[in-house]
């Protein structure tokens, strides 16, 4: 077993998990104080490498598994399950003066890899004006989904402005009458207008059945090298996420449970 | 038994300064151990090339785009706060009566005491704003970071300064008004002169300072990995890659190893500049 010494839970990973880790372990210590958790928000990369080196227990990941881990995985001798934990959209937000409803796959594309530079070449009723875009980092799971999704290998123009946060770009969209940004569908407030991609609406359902275009599963991963863990803390934890209650608040955080509704 | 509190007090002064001296050599040494993955990897691309795609595949990892970022900013800081705080230091040498000097110093050490992550907000929250109004594409961008920098460095540069001017022997500057030179002349020609190694010194300290601040640029300077063509363009100079990506980047990845190139940049950038301070200003003296 792999934990069985201790009850000591070790969670490491995402940032866009973070906030659904973090209710479940409230919730949890509610009903058992005992219980010991250290949650790390590290990135999806970072935790999936800490995972593969057994220095975490938990790898919460917002991607699945890729190619070059999967070969570590399997040279190490080591198997790790995936479970989805919930589902995310990622939407993509303008200001609420720019009169643009939808936009299509190909000319987000078009503006994050540079082509596109001003309004007007998006849909000639725009205003000629430069088009200000925001990125998440580089090292964040967000990011990865959105260059997997929409630029589909091309490279993000280095006009492109990279920042830290969500609540950053959705402040500045706010008030910058000619920025764009995506960010996860939980973040999306009042102040930002949300577009619908290729027509579809990053609604509950339609990021559920991934028929919006820029949607993803959200995964925890844990090494089941010696066998799926049959009782301890891990087990405690994934059961307890995975109930009714954890996927309700995995909804609160502003996901969507991946277990029904 | 003074003598033995000499020695106690020279060795532990010894042991102090040693350690010092070792924990640079440390430091050094290891930002040069996380930085050799990359160097061997990327080689010299990471001096040469303009793209820094580091999670990409193939994955690029050129910083002369951010290196030329942060010295276009620090070269443009500098041009505003280095005159702004001679002239600073120059009216409390000169000028200033005793109260308004209390009253400046006071300011100063206030100002000096706020924490560059406040600065930063109050540049993203009140002033960002004015700089679309002014026509500005993107409201974060050099100029606001610039902004924030020489808010940031003002105090710091002006009392250096001031002391570079204070510790000049008074009988100088009595002297070249008794030969009749005006209050304006005696400190602006005579006293600056004499004073010139430790302006230069608190010159070099401030662009040290500029270079290095970390995050005042990653909260207004924009985030765009781009060569910039007006003061309005946003940019990403290398401390703010580095505050921005270690947080999430895999521990023992090239990407990480790439990373610490960028702050062995810096460091050998400011240890040079450290460096020709001390050297410039010993020569001076003589």
């Amino acid at each position: 077993m792999i934990i069985s010494f201790s009850s000591k839970l070790i969670i490491k990973g995402s940032n866009t998990i973070f906030p659904v880790a973090q209710l479940w372990i409230e919730e949890l210590k509610k009903e058992n104080p005992d219980l010991e958790i250290t949650l790390e928000g590290a990135g999806s990369s970072t935790g999936i490498a800490a995972l593969l080196n057994g220095t975490t227990d938990i790898a919460n990941s917002s991607r699945f598994l890729k190619e070059k881990e999967i070969q570590k995985m399997n040279e190490e001798g080591k198997y790790f399950a995936p479970i989805v934990v919930a589902y995310d959209g990622i939407a993509i937000i303008v200001n609420k003066k720019l009169g643009i409803d939808n936009i299509s796959l190909e000319t987000l594309k078009g503006i994050y890899t540079g082509k596109l530079r001003t309004w007007n070449q998006v849909n000639p009723n725009l205003p000629k004006k430069r088009i200000v875009i925001y990125s998440r980092n580089t090292a964040s799971g967000t990011f990865e989904t959105f260059e997997n999704k929409v630029l589909k290998g091309e490279r993000m123009a280095p006009t492109v402005k990279m920042v830290e946060s969500t609540q950053f770009e959705i402040e500045q969209v706010s008030k910058n009458p000619y920025a764009i940004a995506y960010v996860g569908i939980g973040y999306v407030t009042e102040d930002v207008k949300v577009l619908k991609v290729e027509n579809i609406e990053p609604t509950k359902i339609n990021i559920l059945n991934s028929s919006y275009p820029i949607s993803r599963p959200l995964f925890m991963f844990i090494d089941v090298t010696n066998g799926w863990p049959e009782s301890g803390a891990i087990k405690e934890y994934i059961t307890f996420g995975l109930s009714k209650k954890g996927q309700d608040l995995a909804e609160k955080a502003g996901y969507i449970a991946a277990y029904g509704f | 038994m003074r003598e033995l509190k000499d020695k106690i007090n020279s060795l532990i002064i010894k042991v102090v300064a040693l350690s010092g001296i070792i924990s640079l050599l440390l430091i050094f040494g290891f930002v040069i151990k996380e930085a050799i993955p990359a160097l061997k990897e990327a080689g010299m691309e990471i001096f040469t090339s303009f793209d820094w795609y580091p999670t990409y595949d193939p994955p690029a990892y050129g910083i002369l785009t951010m290196l030329i970022n942060s010295i276009l900013l620090t070269i443009f800081s500098s041009l505003i706060v280095l005159p702004l705080g001679y002239i600073v230091a120059f009216f409390m040498y000169d000028y200033a009566s005793d109260f308004e000097k209390r009253m400046i110093k006071g300011a100063i050490d206030l100002l000096s005491g706020v924490p560059s992550v406040i600065i930063g907000m109050f540049l993203i929250i009140y002033v960002s704003p004015w700089m679309l109004e002014i026509g500005a594409w993107s409201a974060e961008n050099i100029l606001l970071a610039s902004i924030g920098l020489t808010i940031l460095s003002l105090p710091y540069t002006a009392s250096l300064m001031e002391e570079a001017m204070s510790s000049i022997d008074k009988s100088l500057k009595e002297g070249a008004l008794a030969l009749g030179t005006t209050r304006f002349t005696a400190g602006f020609n005579v006293v600056y002169k004499a004073a010139l190694p430790g302006i230069f010194n608190a010159i070099i300290l401030t662009v040290n300072r500029i270079i290095g601040e970390t995050m005042v640029v990653l909260m207004a300077a924009g985030g765009a990995n781009m060569l910039p063509l007006s003061i309005f363009d946003p940019i990403r100079p290398l401390t703010a890659a580095i505050a921005s990506e270690m947080g999430e980047v895999e521990i023992g990845s090239i990407h990480y190893s790439a990373l610490f190139v960028s702050g062995l940049v810096l460091l050998t950038i400011s240890f040079i500049l450290t460096l020709t301070s001390k050297r410039l200003s010993r020569r001076w003296s003589k």
